[in-house]
């Protein structure tokens, strides 16, 4: 469930001449505002498509010239009529055609057709039916973008779906939340450097660092306490970056941000083997914890923020980023704090863990940084 | 001749609509590059009446229509036309060819696949073609059931059991693909049989005499179409030997019988892209890049040697692969893996891709850019259920095992389909 609003939008807003044409399936783009009881839109149709639907080519030589598309535009109108309607509760809105003109596209050019819709009654519901193409191209479909009371839906149309009816009342924030909620708890269980850089600040919270060497910290406060400095500073950190990035503010190359949080690691990790920093290691969470949230946010901006409810995703997005690092750090901390006593924790997980995080992590900013 | 289409029966793998919609390909990162689309285009209307707007291919008329208005009532019209749609869409990589020949094929498929009434009961040929189309899409179980449909009325048909064979091939169902090769060869001639056998005793612990007994085989009673076939499932093979030089061979001979088969050509460009040979990939490709499969090498090519056209390149791809995720499909899910990994340097979402791919399809390729996505992303215990799979078949091939020693700079192969 990317965020098709965007996804759409990306692809109306690519195009271009093409010498050489890649092929994409047969799609038109229907783009309706609706405002009240009037809309207005377009609907993009390929030469190609529009050559099969209603035949351009009138002196059959195998090319399509816009002199061929003007004669046939009454045709092509005609065939909009009977396989294209908008419908509200009160019935059938009057389409009313604009101008033809030509939009080109990375696929070829498209024949952008300009109407404006007038409806009845109240717009609580808006049926599209999208017949075009079903006799002849099967696979064809229609991508629509609906906007209305400033919230912008999409849809597939045609197929085994001609007839479909769009709610115009209630965008769904709720499944917008729970839909970004997820993708930040998946994205940090999947996004290992995160939790290694996290879990390379917290292996020795449970620690001090006395005559060179690690001890168990006495009891369970000064370990809560170390723990509760490193997550906060981390978690403050990369949600400032993220809103930033998130809203534009501010954008970093993703090659770099990659880079440094795999660097950020290394040096997380590294600190644990020979110790810089003992005491105030949630300085080094903050500082890279702002790297960290334009990691975040590059997640983000490959599946855009829906329009209507762009707080409110990335609220739940960042929640989600916090939940699941929250879970992870309840099942690791309890343990070493159980076991940080032991030699084994001292003298082997924290150095040899973390040497193994940080050789790990090497891997990885030199691949990064090599592209 | 029986199999006037055998060249192009193999096909394996070809487009899954709506397969997996699988929600954690949500954050593919196909669209990341297009947010930053430089570039926009705004309607005009042309200043020239002459202006070209549009070149048509043989079969893209609207006044074509005649033919299939009478192909509703004659299925000795449906069949070739279809044919040949289905024929224009792999030399095109057009997919609109796809969906042309379903509607021809709408009213002699029976319900099941369309509400066009039937003149009479389904015809097992359309119901083949019809298969292809879907096995084109990667609708491998709509396709799987199609031929069971087909079979019901014609049991006989070493088609239909040969298309059977490619689709579970595809889906790793070698078992049963090999119970479809031995159906084949009992209506079919031995040598094409044999071809259908060996090549899948290659996939499954065999592939040393598999390459033996394919080469071994005289190509005299063979057609042209499965002369290529058999080269290029030796090369596939040599291929998976690591002996590339052979590979070479076989691909050559094989395109030099059947120059418009996109899939050998793709798999020649990733011997050729392997050996960082990138000069050969672009000579090898050029006037290809409409069919996705082929730009995405070029990309790569042209993307090593700083070619300036490679953005260009780069932005068709993305479009295509927007194109296919807006509409809530994955036609070229294991391009679009490659294409995320290697052109866009964007393992996580590499794997994602990968990881819907290997939902869907097995081929060895299918493993092996899951495998390499996993590596690259810092995760590759994430590519366990191919490396188990390739363990459990007893599958041999050398890219496999050199990309799990170091995960990177791979060149798997294309996807095979329309």
């Amino acid at each position: 469930m990317v965020n098709p609003v965007r996804r759409l939008l990306a692809l109306l807003l690519l195009g271009l001449a093409a010498n050489v044409q890649a092929h994409v399936a047969s799609n038109s783009f229907l783009t309706v505002h609706l405002d009240g009881a009037n809309a207005d839109g377009a609907l993009e149709l390929a030469v190609r498509d529009a050559e099969i639907a209603v035949g351009l080519d009138a002196d059959r030589d195998g090319k399509v010239t816009w002199g061929e598309v003007r004669g046939a535009q009454g045709a092509l109108l005609a065939y909009l009529d009977r396989h294209l309607e908008l419908a509200g509760a009160d019935g059938r809105c009057a389409l009313h055609f604009g101008a033809l003109q030509i939009n080109e596209r990375v696929d070829g050019n498209y024949l952008w057709q300009p109407f404006t819709a007038a409806c009845a009654g109240a717009m609580r519901h808006l049926t599209i039916t999208y017949r075009l193409l079903d006799q002849e191209d099967p696979s064809h479909r229609g991508l629509l973008t609906l906007t209305a009371t400033g919230v912008a839906q999409t849809a597939v149309l045609g197929g085994a779906r001609p007839v479909q009816t769009f709610d115009l009342r209630h965008p769904s924030r709720w499944s917008a939340f729970a839909e970004y909620f997820h993708v930040g708890v998946w994205h940090i269980w999947s996004g290992i450097d995160h939790l290694l850089f996290l879990l390379s600040l917290l292996l020795p919270a449970v620690l001090i660092r006395r005559d060179h060497r690690w001890q168990a910290v006495p009891q369970a406060a000064p370990a809560l306490f170390n723990i509760l400095k490193v997550v906060t500073a981390f978690t403050l950190a990369h949600s400032i970056t993220l809103s930033l990035a998130a809203f534009d503010i501010i954008r970093l190359p993703s090659r770099l941000t990659e880079s440094i949080i795999a660097g950020s690691i290394i040096v997380g990790a590294l600190n644990n083997v020979f110790p810089i920093v003992t005491e105030a290691r949630w300085r080094i969470a903050f500082a890279f914890g702002l790297l960290h949230g334009f990691g975040f946010a590059a997640v983000l901006s490959e599946m855009g923020l829906p329009a209507g409810a762009r707080l409110v995703s990335l609220v739940a997005f960042n929640l989600g980023v916090e939940a699941g690092q929250l879970a992870v750090v309840l099942a690791v901390m309890p343990l070493a704090y159980l076991a940080r006593a032991s030699r084994v924790y001292q003298r082997g997980v924290v150095p040899w863990g973390s040497t193994a995080i940080a050789a790990l992590a090497l891997v990885w900013f030199v691949q990064r940084a090599a592209g | 001749m029986r199999f006037a289409e055998g060249g192009v029966l193999r096909r394996r793998s070809a487009k899954g609509w709506g397969a997996t919609k699988a929600m954690t390909l949500a954050v593919t990162a196909v669209m990341s590059g297009m947010l930053s689309a430089p570039l926009i285009a705004k309607p005009y209307v042309p200043a020239d009446d002459a202006r070209v707007l549009a070149e048509l291919p043989a079969g893209a008329h609207h006044a074509e229509l005649s033919a299939r208005r009478l192909a509703r009532d004659r299925l000795d019209v449906a069949v070739p036309l279809a044919q040949f749609y289905i024929a224009q869409a792999r030399a095109s990589g057009d997919l609109r060819f796809l969906g042309y020949a379903e509607a021809v094929l709408a009213p002699w498929v029976g319900p099941a696949t369309s509400g066009a009434p039937a003149p009479g009961a389904p015809a097992p040929a359309a119901l083949v073609l019809q298969a292809t189309v879907q096995q084109s899409r990667h609708e491998f179980a709509a396709a799987l059931g199609t031929l069971d449909r087909s079979l019901a009325v014609f049991p006989r048909d070493p088609q239909a059991w040969l298309t059977r064979a490619t689709v579970l091939r595809v889906l790793g169902r070698y078992a049963e693909a090999q119970t479809a090769c031995t159906e084949f060869a009992r209506f079919a001639d031995h040598a094409v049989a044999v071809i259908c056998e060996q090549s899948l005793a290659g996939l499954t612990g065999h592939l040393d005499s598999a390459y033996t007994a394919l080469a071994a085989l005289s190509g005299q009673d063979l057609t042209v179409p499965e002369r290529a076939w058999r080269e290029s499932e030796l090369g596939e093979m040599a291929v998976r030997l690591g002996r590339d030089d052979e590979a070479e061979h076989w691909f050559s001979q094989a395109l030099t019988l059947s120059p418009q088969d996109f899939y050998v050509r793709a798999a020649y460009a990733d011997l050729l892209l392997r050996a960082r040979r990138d000069a050969e990939v672009r000579t090898l490709l050029q006037g290809q890049e409409s069919i996705e499969p082929l730009l995405l090498r070029l990309a790569i090519a042209q993307q090593h040697l700083r070619d300036p056209n490679f953005e260009r390149s780069r932005e068709l791809l993305q479009a295509a692969f927007g194109a296919e995720e807006a509409r809530g499909e994955a036609v070229h899910r294991r391009e679009q893996a490659r294409f995320l990994l290697e052109v866009q340097a964007q393992p996580a979402a590499a794997l994602d891709a990968a990881l819907a791919n290997w939902a869907v399809q097995r081929e060895p390729d299918d493993a092996l850019i899951l495998v390499a996505a996993a590596h690259a992303a810092g995760t590759p215990g994430r590519a366990a259920p191919a490396i188990a799979f390739a363990r459990a078949q007893g599958l041999h091939d050398v890219r496999l095992t050199a990309a799990q020693g170091m995960g990177q700079d791979l060149a798997p192969g294309t996807d095979q389909g329309g």
